[in-house]
């Protein structure tokens, strides 16, 4: 035996210790192996079909079955491009190309020559309103164009190894308290760089005698302005900053706090030179990016909105229990402890609460069926597994309010008598693990879960069970075949989870969002929540806006609201002055809404008759720059992929869709190929075993429905929106001015470097990835199609 | 006890029972295809999908409880289209040929790749049956057949098609030179047939129709049996093995009216007579419409899937249809118009001749010969020492019939997936937008061929070889279109199926797990 196979043999038996020997430890075994070894050696498989019950049939299926397992070795370095819908429509593709380029990778290969980064694609990292995006290993990158791959890729080589600031964080130290400095940690905060801002403030202050009290805030929803710092002065006048650069800090702090002392005077002024002076970055002062909270603009985005799954969002600290319970966190539950399980689902019932994950099926009905079941045990599923590439509010109520999803689960808990909860959460959202999983250590602590909590004789734990990648592991029955250590393939209901579900035995699968509203319903009451929304939808809805929307975000808003309110108001409207053409709601099983649907309220059935659904509540505006064939072959690639490939409608119906699509998207479709499109697409929503198939064919429905014409045109050889590379050619107007950056940028030297002479473009060579158009400084690079209408 | 209704007739089954299995209960008929008895239900196919009426939505009838009050739908216009579909879906990945392209393009649709796996074997008996069951003629066809089947051959290109004409035509001279013994006639029918014309075309329908039990009588204007044959050149037809073929299967029961030409007036008497009239006359000049019947510009005009002329009960094959050199097109139409007529008399009306769905897949990509090599000899065309109109030797004909590629599925009979189609009028094509999946084939005990390319991943193999416990068995791999169903980590076919390789073949419900050894067809 070689040192190589002895040395996993050893690791191996080391993680089969800790997990578990049966097939329920599966999934966490195989997160463990590849942690180990960044991929699943073999070696190891036949190994752990050695030490445990676990057989190769198993470990096979469901190591191949979940998109994060890799059974190659990767480079040393990951990049993951997000192809969200946010970062689609804004060229990820286009991205991931100028990647595969810059590292010189031929079709089919991941890692480079140089085994030093693998490249690949994944479905959302949840930073929609960044997009596109893009992940080196943990380092997160905003607004990243073709022209950027080279940049990126320095600044991350010149992180790697980089010894972190070990300068520890100054607390309050009881002196006088001067104000407060808030700072959002939610992903979309820390992928733009809030911790090396919060850093930063913590170096500021070093040593001036400013008593700031620096405070980590949750998401605070505006996510197009990250990273965001509040100041709270001394006035308590609150004055918000947006898209704060670390070196803008020190005029920040000095802006509204004075320095203590004369020593302290001085070395902020010698900081602040001697800070000048390091950095040859050209300043572009603090002042543009500041935003007044009564400013319009932000009054707008946030007076529209209703907060209650994201109640004192932007105040409270993620994990401080005394915070959230100095904000009536827990009351809720205290309330449910002293009253009937039936009572309590009388009233989530009469709240007129539907399950935020999709189908909106009403939840107090659905504890009901759950309660009146007898079974040895009662399990509660906490869904967190946003698969949607388009969504991200679950990430976002788990990493910024996960004492209010726990209180919701806990009064679920009570209420149907369950006695093992899980988190179920996407493997994509490392931080939200780490938030809940340290939310949980503190509740067992408060005697807020565990046995008899809070003194009652209500006994509940809650763990954590990290998804593996499965899109369809969203659905209720492949979520819980997963957690039982099985490939996620999704059962026919009936039986209902309810009747028999986890292991056999009744149980409660909620959405995140779901439970994130309970406590509010049980502490204001139900009719004050029904007092909110409409007849049939009640309450609000959480939605990830994203886009070609000029402020895009997390937002909560009153069911009912138009889509013009959210895209208008909130949003404000449409980036770049571009007209708005439709806004895709729900994601890949959801619809599009074109602008003459504008006034559609939001809310479960409206959406349905429209051709969309609420689905996981993306919100992603598409412009006239977007082509809607590309955006329905975008969501059937997706689809197609996620697809668990079960049943025939949908592992095969979904293929071959998307191959239409991509027939018509290069030009070579027919009209025939329509009528195919328009017949595979019935009969996959008939057809079809679960919801995922079933709802597959909506953004083909809707987008024939209300874009026929554009359909025709591919059929004619032209798309209008100059998305579809095939029909397009790039050329160069008479703007130009020789500034040669075009040619400069250009991957494949399709543009001759002719200084102060108009540039062309080489057809034959020109690969269409648009780079010389965004680094135009003068706009004269132009798209034009093959064919004239 | 729960009550229900099915097609419109209550039933009350127990709680627990699926609406496939109530179905079944009133002898109704769900096709599928995933589903196995006491292996429990996946649901994957969706070829069994049934309709609630309260709701109008299509459910799986294999795994859906029956429940109470429930009004299901079985078989209406939506049902039917939805197999339809599902199959089309499932066709439009299935890399494999039903039959054999030498088969398809063989216009008598012999069974081409059977024949040669009995020769190599050496079970000539056999193999000439499977012959006949085809070609009425098949030493004449053997020495003068321009042989369309070996351009069909997938080895054509590579090192030369397998020499399958004289194969055929040594299966009939090895029968010829056993002793005759006529095979028990059939119950007669009382049905009498007229047969005009001693051709290969009516020849071969009187053949057929004697094996079916009809009284047959051909009516011929020259003084032996043979039409066009008798011109043919004796290097190539030996007059003896002529003879002796034909005089076979007239002693067998046909009788033969010789020098009689066939007149307006016979002709009417014929159609009076005969419960049905052959016209095998070959490229006559003859006015025909002067007896009534239509015409074409190269013959007389026939409903073409039945043969059928403007005239009741009158019927016509071969080159009085339209002139042509190839005698095994008129053999083959006279077999399939002795089917016909079979049919007519049994049925009372005339219905085409049965066109049986066959899934293709054209021509090899890059290395797959050797895919199909594994089951064959990399050998080179065998010639017939002794001249192509003595024919092959034994050794020679067993070399020979060894270098077939087998291009042929094993379980064409007992598949589903065609089966279904059949019934469904399901098209292959229609979904066929991207490339094919390479076919590979991988060997296991028991003769045991796995394909993986055929496969519709209905996931019983792997329930099977799950629940005997093999220590490798099946999985599912990967997911979405792309899962395929192999054998764990990077493990043999071989390794997977220790114990349940023979449990698999029979329950695969299409050709990608099947049996070589065992010929379904015989």
């Amino acid at each position: 035996m070689t040192d190589d196979v002895q040395h996993i043999i050893s690791k191996v038996d080391e993680i089969v210790r800790e997990k578990g020997n049966t097939k329920r430890a599966l999934i966490p075994i195989l997160q463990a192996i590849q942690n180990t070894f960044n991929y699943l050696p073999e070696e190891a498989l036949r190994r752990v079909c050695e030490t445990t019950s676990i057989t190769p049939e198993n470990i096979t299926g469901v190591a191949s079955f979940y998109s994060q397992f890799r059974m190659q070795p990767a480079g040393r370095h990951m990049i993951k491009v997000c192809v969200g819908t946010a970062c689609h429509v804004k060229g990820a593709m286009q991205v991931y190309d100028a990647f595969k380029r810059h590292f010189k990778l031929k079709e089919g290969e991941e890692t480079d020559a140089s085994g030093s980064y693998t490249l690949e694609k994944v479905s959302c990292l949840g930073c929609c309103t960044l997009a596109p995006v893009v992940q080196v290993d943990d380092v997160t990158y905003g607004h990243v164009t073709t022209d950027k791959v080279d940049s990126v890729i320095q600044d991350f080589e010149s992180q790697v190894g980089k010894v972190g600031d070990k300068r520890k964080f100054r607390h309050a130290d009881g002196r006088e308290f001067q104000g407060e400095i808030r700072i959002g940690l939610g992903s979309c905060c820390v992928a733009s760089g809030s911790e090396e801002v919060k850093k930063e403030v913590e170096r500021a202050i070093d040593g001036t005698g400013i008593n700031l009290h620096l405070k980590n805030v949750g998401c605070v929803g505006m996510c197009h302005q990250v990273p965001l710092v509040e100041v709270v002065d001394e006035q308590a006048q609150h004055k918000l900053y947006a898209r704060v650069k670390p070196n803008e800090i020190p005029d920040i702090i000095h802006a509204h706090f004075k320095p203590k002392g004369l020593v302290g005077k001085l070395k902020a002024k010698a900081y602040d030179w001697l800070e000048k002076m390091q950095t040859d970055e050209v300043w572009e002062g603090v002042d543009r990016y500041a935003i007044d909270v009564r400013e319009e603009m932000v009054s707008s985005f946030l007076d529209r909105q209703l907060p209650i799954a994201t109640e004192h969002r932007g105040v409270i600290n993620p994990l401080d229990m005394d915070e959230y319970k100095r904000f009536g966190g827990f009351d809720a539950l205290k309330q449910v402890l002293q009253m009937e399980p039936s009572e309590v689902i009388q009233t989530v019932k009469e709240s007129g609460l539907r399950g935020r994950g999709g189908a909106g099926f009403l939840t107090g009905l659905k504890w009901k069926f759950v309660a009146r079941e007898k079974g040895e045990k009662k399990y509660l599923i906490c869904n967190g597994d946003e698969g949607d590439p388009g969504a991200f509010m679950d990430r976002m109520l788990l990493e910024s309010y996960p004492y209010r999803v726990i209180e919701g689960m806990l009064i679920a808990a009570k209420a149907v008598q369950a006695t093992d909860g899980y988190f179920y959460i996407r493997a994509e959202y490392p931080l939200a693990v780490t938030r809940i999983r340290q939310a949980l250590m503190n509740c067992r602590e408060q005697n807020l879960l565990g046995a008899n909590i809070l003194g009652s004789d209500f006994n509940f734990d809650i763990q954590i069970y990290e998804g593996a990648g499965a899109f369809v592991c969203g659905e209720e029955t492949a979520l819980m075949a997963s957690i039982e250590g099985n490939r996620g393939f999704p059962t026919i209901r009936p039986p209902f989870p309810a009747q028999r579900g986890l292991w056999g035995q009744p149980t409660l699968i909620n959405n995140t969002e779901t439970f994130a509203q309970v406590s509010y319903i049980i502490r204001r009451g139900k009719e004050h929540f029904a007092g909110i929304g409409t007849e049939q939808s009640k309450g609000t809805k959480v939605f990830s806006l994203a886009g070609k929307v000029n402020r895009g975000g997390l937002i909560e808003v009153p069911m009912g609201i138009t889509i013009r309110q959210i895209v208008e108001e909130i949003g404000g409207g449409v980036q770049n002055g571009k007209k708005f053409k439709a806004v895709q709601v729900g994601g890949p099983s959801g619809g599009c809404i074109p602008a003459s649907l504008y006034d559609t309220p939001i809310d479960y059935q409206s959406l349905i008759e429209v051709g969309a659904m609420m689905g996981s509540g993306g919100l992603v505006v598409l412009d006239e720059d977007d082509c809607m064939v590309d955006i329905a072959r975008y969501f059937l690639s997706f689809t197609q992929e996620e697809s668990c490939g079960k049943c025939t409608f949908c592992r095969v119906g979904t293929k071959r869709m998307l191959d239409i699509l991509n027939k018509i998207t290069s030009g070579k479709g027919t009209l025939q190929d329509l009528e195919e499109l328009k017949y595979l697409a019935e009969w996959t929503k008939k057809g079809s075993l679960c919801n995922l198939g079933k709802s597959a064919p909506n953004p083909i429905i809707t987008t024939l429905q209300y874009f026929y014409d554009e359909y025709e045109a591919h059929i004619h050889g032209h798309c209008p929106a100059g998305k579809c590379t095939e029909m397009i050619a790039y050329s160069i107007n008479d703007e130009c001015i020789g500034c040669t950056k075009c040619a400069q940028k250009c991957p494949v030297e399709a543009i001759r470097f002719e200084p102060h002479k108009k540039h062309e473009v080489i057809v034959d060579r020109c690969i269409k990835c648009d780079a010389c158009r965004q680094v135009c400084p003068v706009d004269a690079v132009e798209i034009i199609s093959n064919k004239q209408e | 006890m729960v009550k229900l209704r099915i097609n419109n007739q209550p039933i009350e089954v127990a709680e627990g029972t699926t609406l496939l299995e109530a179905a079944r209960q009133l002898q109704i008929a769900i096709p599928t295809m995933c589903h196995m008895e006491g292996s429990g239900h996946f649901t994957s196919c969706m070829v069994c999908l049934v309709k609630d009426v309260s709701n109008g939505r299509l459910m799986a009838s294999c795994s859906m409880p029956a429940m109470e009050g429930m009004e299901i739908i079985t078989d209406d216009e939506e049902c039917r289209e939805s197999r339809k579909a599902s199959l089309e879906l499932l066709l439009s990945e299935h890399v494999g040929d039903c039959e054999a392209p030498c088969q398809l393009v063989c216009p008598a649709h012999m069974n081409i790749p059977l024949m040669n796996r009995l020769i190599a074997a050496g079970d000539f008996q056999k193999a000439i049956e499977v012959v006949k069951r085809d070609i009425a003629l098949p030493a004449i066809l053997g020495r003068i057949c321009p042989a369309p089947c070996e351009a069909g051959c997938r080895r054509k290109s590579i090192d030369g098609a397998v020499s399958i004409c004289l194969l055929k035509g040594f299966a009939a001279d090895e029968e010829l030179e056993q002793d005759f013994v006529p095979a028990t006639p059939k119950a007669p029918s009382g049905k009498k047939v007229a047969i005009v014309g001693a051709g290969p075309a009516g020849l071969a329908a009187a053949f057929y129709l004697n094996r079916f039990g009809h009284q047959t009588v051909i009516f011929d204007k020259n003084g032996e049996a043979g039409g066009e044959l008798l011109h043919l050149d004796e290097a190539l037809l030996p007059a003896t093995i002529r003879k002796k073929e034909i005089d076979r299967f007239i002693k067998a029961g046909v009788a033969l009216q010789l020098n009689k030409e066939v007149d307006a007036a016979l002709f009417e008497q014929l159609k009076a007579d005969y419960d049905a009239v052959v016209l095998a006359v070959g490229a006559q000049a003859l006015d025909w419409t002067q007896l009534g019947l239509t015409t074409s510009k190269t013959g007389i005009e026939v409903d073409k899937s039945a043969y059928q002329t403007s005239a009741e009960h009158v019927f016509a094959i071969g080159n009085a249809l339209r002139p042509s050199k190839l005698a095994v097109r008129s053999v083959g139409q006279g077999k399939e118009l002795a089917f016909i007529l079979n049919e007519y008399f049994e049925k009372g009306k005339v219905s085409a001749y049965p066109e049986r769905f066959n899934s293709k897949f054209g021509k090899f990509q890059e290395n797959e010969i050797q895919e199909y090599l594994k089951e064959s000899v990399e050998l080179e065309r065998q010639e017939a020492g002794r001249g192509k109109a003595v024919g092959f030797t034994r050794d020679e004909a067993v070399a020979e019939a060894k270098r077939c590629l087998h291009c042929d599925c094993r379980n064409p009979e007992s598949c589903q997936l065609r089966n279904l189609a059949n019934d469904f009028g399901a098209v292959q094509k229609r979904f066929q937008y991207s490339e094919r999946l390479p076919v590979r084939k991988e060997f296991a005990p028991q003769g045991i061929v796995y394909e993986a390319a055929k496969c519709i991943k209905c996931g019983i193999c792997v329930r099977l070889t799950q629940q005997h416990q093999e220590e490798f068995g099946f999985s599912f791999i990967g997911r979405g279109f792309d899962v395929k169903v192999g054998v764990p980590f990077s493990e043999s076919v071989e390794k997977a199926l220790t114990k349940t390789a023979l449990l698999v073949a029979e329950h695969c419900p299409t050709g990608a797990l099947s049996k070589t050894e065992i010929e379904e067809q015989l």
